[in-house]
């Protein structure tokens, strides 16, 4: 099964989108995290300012698996800024239906977002890993990714909205 | 030495950034790892889209630095999306020059951020911290940072120019 199309994102796809983020949160154990809303990825995706792109592998008809859906992968993915060299491709999320892996959608999706990558003058792609994800870093390691996190130290952190609240309140 | 205001950057402000982007890669031992350009900087921040947002913290002239400069700290953020929460505010860099700390002028760009955040419904502030800058880390967790590294496993990963370039060039298989 070599039939698959990658394409621009566009409004109707966002109930995929959100099915997508679900299914791969799922996997992650981490389902009832997503608080977004269909209406969410709609206004932050495909308003006056989009706050991320999306590209979603689709397949026709008759290669169908799962009861419905045509749209069985997505990458999800905006540009940041480092003041060193300037912009990034920044992948947020990347995901591929069960039933739909070993065909090389994964590889085009990624092949997809190195030409955006490069077409927009961005200097590198960043993402992040779970380190306990074996086969996402591997997959990555083989096209040429390496871990900055172990490498130069960096560690992720968050300040979540109460204590920016709490920030913000102070005198 | 308590007088500062913190202000929106503007085009004129773009070499300033650029000093103290290199004075914080220093201090980094990375100096000679800023490739960026104050065109780069102009063009990228301050055309039809911008791709970061700045604020910097401006002193009165009495109060210049050593080198004559009025421009003393900086913060430069841009919005992310996280696709279970939605819109995120993330700190890029963030430094106040050496000879103005202990003046709460970081303190006062942190809450000027949190304002952004809070305003326009970002569901949390994310930034990097490398894991040795121990004054830093404890700053952000005084003001309830949490390691996302730490506690949830997450790890930076980059593929570089070189590596895009080759993965574009690639024939498609299967």
């Amino acid at each position: 099964m070599a039939n698959f199309n990658l394409r621009k994102a566009e409004p109707k796809d966002v109930p995929d989108i959100l099915r997508l983020t679900k299914e791969l949160a799922k996997n992650e154990e981490m389902e009832d995290q997503v608080i977004l809303t269909e209406k969410d990825l709609l206004e932050d995706g495909f308003g006056d300012h989009p706050f991320y792109h999306c590209v979603v592998a689709d397949v026709a008809a008759e290669h169908q698996k799962v009861e419905g859906y045509s749209v069985i992968g997505f990458a999800m993915y905006y540009f940041t800024y480092d003041t060193w060299i300037g912009k990034l491709l920044y992948l947020e999320n990347f995901y591929v239906m069960r039933e739909y892996r070993g065909f090389g959608i994964g590889s085009e999706i990624l092949k997809t977002l190195s030409d955006t990558a490069v077409k927009n003058r961005c200097s590198s792609m960043h993402f992040i890993v779970a380190e306990s994800n074996k086969a996402s870093i591997d997959f990555y390691k083989r096209r040429g990714a390496f871990d900055l996190s172990l490498q130069e130290g960096w560690r992720l952190f968050r300040i979540d909205k109460e204590n920016l609240q709490k920030m913000s309140a102070e005198e | 030495m308590a007088n500062f205001i913190l202000r929106k950057a503007e085009p004129r402000d773009v070499s300033d950034i650029l000093r103290l982007i290199k004075e914080l890669a220093k201090f980094e031992e990375m100096e000679d790892q800023v490739i960026l350009t104050e065109k780069d900087l102009l063009e990228d921040g301050f055309g039809d889209h911008p791709f970061y947002h700045c604020i910097v913290a401006e002193v009165p002239k009495q109060h210049q630095s050593a080198d004559g400069h009025v421009i003393v700290g900086f913060a430069m953020y841009y919005f992310t999306y996280d696709p279970w929460i939605g819109k995120l505010l993330y700190l890029e860099d963030f430094y106040v020059m050496k000879e103005y700390r202990g003046s709460g002028i970081g303190s006062e760009i942190l809450k000027k951020l949190s304002e952004t955040a809070v305003r326009t419904r970002c569901s949390s502030m994310h930034f990097i911290v490398v894991e040795w800058n121990k004054t830093a880390i404890d700053f952000y967790k005084r003001r309830g940072a949490s390691d996302l590294s730490l506690e949830e496993g997450w790890r930076l990963f980059k593929i570089d120019k070189q590596n895009l370039l080759k993965m574009t060039s690639e024939e498609r298989t299967g």
